[in-house]
């Protein structure tokens, strides 16, 4: 039989393509009151490790098994792959997530599977370790539980009473795409498994408000009334992946789809992950270095679409850049897509800080909620000078150029330079040494 | 109070925070809050939190935040790009910022103990962590190890001081100055987690170490891989790009099946659509 530490080499090597690592929104537990182990909190998640690719070390990321019936061509673990394969039992998990979490590495566990004789087979094993963890052991740290998309409605409601959150993954941003790398797997059906999550995720959020009031409201103590249906399912939302490079999909293409997800499946996030090149990977794919800068360019476009008001278009529709191929719809990636939206919009500017709305602050690059809320903080002592904008801890040569304050402020005719593009990209050189 | 202005002060630190009631301690802090006093609560929480920085600037810095607030202005803490402001909010970012890591990078080995006081030998664990906090951070972080760990026996030892949970109460004791020597047979599994999860491919140095400097290396079992995994990485990148992707004829044959059973599908998906 395979030692443990073999399997778990196998299993954690065909985890890393999954980019989430995320063990942050969950609802407010701890083991006081348990048996058991593990807290989790509403707010921040832990990273207790990083590698030296720059990602986090939050959750003890494996698969249960990378035996898997399908033919995804970017995936490591497709039926044809020749790489290594194993299975761990229930309890070898179980038992992996426990000592790691006793240890502190991890705030809890990730688990994804290969799918082994039917969707529901798989799924109902990985619900398995899920409810182990919760009740035989009363294990009260993070569950991210992979969700198969094709399994029954059943499952689906069960592992999200386990879980503080599932993922069905998008994979590819197309329909075409799919149907070509991925022909196992159905839109159709990920979009409607998405949306039982939400059903159960609304309802969920639902009952525990209404239990609320409820317990606040009432003045005489309730009898019959006592239990309520408050449930708790998959406190911490869902989130979905694409593949990044490995179709010829925009980036505009991309971002509808996100802001679809976001707004249709009430997404806590859309992880974009570049294609890696895999060992022994099926001929028509890319054979090429994993698209980082791009794949830092989409995150931060997708945080302006959610955090800054942007809409896809302004992101995406006047941007006028190709790739290699000469393909449009492609986010610059020389600079970042706020700056890129400023340079194309030099008549919104200069934005005066003493006067400027919240929402206008946060169009000047530069500029994050952060700084936007310490400048509106500040201003109402006093009239801001320049120099008072880098008080707020804000790097004052990015957002120099595009604001007005109570002084003089020269930068401000870089505006009319023609090469200011430039300028920035001088800027930036610095920060993107990091890729 | 308003006689004495913030420069008549000098302050030296006591071993425990102003902020801790400690009973042995000859100057017993009294309950700041008073009525007369109209000083915003928010700045007891600033406070509290600044006083666990290690540097002794805090105190000065504090009370004359405190008198401003009295004498000046009471919404001093909202002028952020005041000079003494901000200082004490960038103190209160470290030490949060420390405490983060600590919960992060606290990392516990398990130790069989004989358990002396029952007649029939038994033994149970025990979880020890060496810590190095860069400020004074153990009394206010340990709650959070207590609710986390709340059925586990553990010490967390540090140089300033070290904390102890025996699942009823949590006590502390002086720091000591170096690590305890223990083995734990499971970091081997935690240190083949580490380099299997990693991707050679997406190597980013840089950013890893802005995330772990290397001041806690030292105390990280998994930082010992590090330099090979960096090192290794290219090698392991370019023969991916290179492979050829045809292995065997096993695997020829295999992907040929795979592929007639795609097409099959394709087919079936365009009959459906």
């Amino acid at each position: 039989m395979m030692k443990l530490q073999q399997k778990l080499a196998i299993l954690a090597d065909a985890a890393k393509y999954d980019a989430s690592c995320a063990s942050s929104g969950s609802n407010n537990k701890n083991s006081k009151n348990g048996k058991g182990v593990g807290s989790t909190s509403s707010g921040m998640g832990i990273c207790h490790s990083y590698t030296p690719d720059g990602r986090c070390i939050s959750l003890l990321k494996i698969l249960l098994t990378n035996f898997c019936i399908y033919e995804c061509s970017y995936c490591i673990n497709r039926a044809s792959s020749p790489v290594e394969r194993a299975r761990f039992t229930v309890d070898e998990v179980v038992n992996l997530t426990i000592d790691f979490y006793k240890r502190n590495y991890i705030e809890g566990l990730f688990l994804s599977s290969g799918i082994i004789q039917s969707s529901d087979y798989t799924m109902e094993q990985m619900v398995s370790v899920a409810r182990e963890l919760r009740k035989t052991h009363d294990f009260r740290g993070y569950i991210h539980l992979k969700t198969i998309p094709d399994a029954s409605p059943e499952l689906l409601r069960m592992a999200g009473l386990y879980a503080d959150r599932l993922s069905i993954n998008v994979e590819l941003p197309s329909k075409q795409s799919l149907a070509l790398y991925a022909p196992e797997k159905n839109p159709a059906t990920i979009k409607k498994s998405m949306s039982v999550l939400r059903d159960h995720i609304d309802e969920s959020k639902e009952s525990r408000k209404k239990s609320k009031i409820i317990a606040t409201s009432a003045t005489q103590p309730m009898k019959r009334h006592k239990k309520t249906s408050k449930f708790i399912y998959s406190p911490a939302g869902q989130s979905t992946q694409m593949i990044v490079g490995a179709d010829q999909s925009s980036d505009a293409k991309i971002l509808t789809l996100s802001n679809n997800l976001y707004n249709k499946y009430q997404m806590r996030r859309v992880y974009y992950s570049a294609f890696s090149p895999i060992p022994h990977s099926a001929q028509q794919l890319p054979a090429q270095s994993p698209p980082l800068i791009r794949e830092h360019r989409l995150y931060q476009a997708d945080w302006l679409l959610r955090f800054y008001g942007f809409g896809v278009n302004e992101i995406t529709a006047s941007s006028t850049v190709t790739n290699n191929e000469g393909q449009g719809g492609m986010l610059d990636l020389d600079i970042d897509p706020k700056l890129a939206w400023a340079l194309r919009h030099l008549e919104f500017f200069p934005v005066n800080v003493n006067t400027a709305t919240r929402e206008m602050l946060l169009r000047v690059p530069g500029i994050g909620a952060i700084g936007a809320n310490k400048i509106i903080k500040s201003r109402r002592f006093k009239r801001l000078r320049v120099s008072d904008i880098a008080k707020c801890g804000l790097s004052i040569k990015k957002i120099e150029p595009f604001i007005e304050a109570a002084d003089a402020n020269p930068a401000c005719r870089l505006l009319e330079d023609e090469n200011l593009k430039q300028y920035f990209i001088k800027k930036e050189s610095a920060q993107m040494a990091l890729f | 109070m308003r006689g004495v202005t913030p420069n008549d002060v000098a302050w030296e630190s006591q071993q425990h925070s102003l902020f801790v009631d400690d009973e042995k301690s000859p100057i017993v802090a009294k309950p700041i809050v008073h009525s007369q006093l109209r000083i915003p609560q928010a700045f007891f929480s600033l406070a509290e939190s600044v006083a666990c920085f290690r540097d002794d600037r805090k105190w000065s810095l504090l009370y004359s935040v405190a008198w401003r607030l009295l004498f000046e202005d009471k919404a001093l803490l909202s002028m952020v790009i005041d000079k003494q402001v901000s200082q004490l909010l960038a103190m209160q970012k470290t030490v949060s910022r420390d405490k983060h890591k600590m919960a992060a990078f606290v990392r516990f080995k398990s130790v069989n103990i004989d358990d002396a006081e029952n007649d029939v030998p038994t033994t149970y664990e025990h979880y020890v962590a060496w810590f190095e906090p860069e400020h004074l951070i153990v009394r206010e972080k340990s709650p959070f190890f207590r609710k986390r760990f709340s059925n586990m026996c553990w010490s967390i030892l540090t140089p300033d001081l070290c904390a102890h949970w025996n699942r009823a109460e949590l006590t502390f004791t002086t720091g000591i100055a170096k690590p305890p020597n223990i083995d734990d047979d499971l970091e081997r599994l935690w240190l083949t987690y580490y380099e299997n999860i990693f991707n050679p491919a997406r190597l980013k140095v840089k950013a890893m170490q802005s995330e772990i400097p290397k001041k806690y290396w030292k105390n990280l079992p998994e930082a010992v891989l590090i330099k090979s995994l960096v090192s290794g990485s290219s090698k392991q990148s370019d023969a991916m790009l290179k492979a050829p992707s045809v292995p065997d004829k096993n695997y020829i044959m295999k992907s040929q099946f795979v592929k007639q059973q795609q097409e099959k599908l394709r087919g079936k998906r365009k009959e459906m659509n």
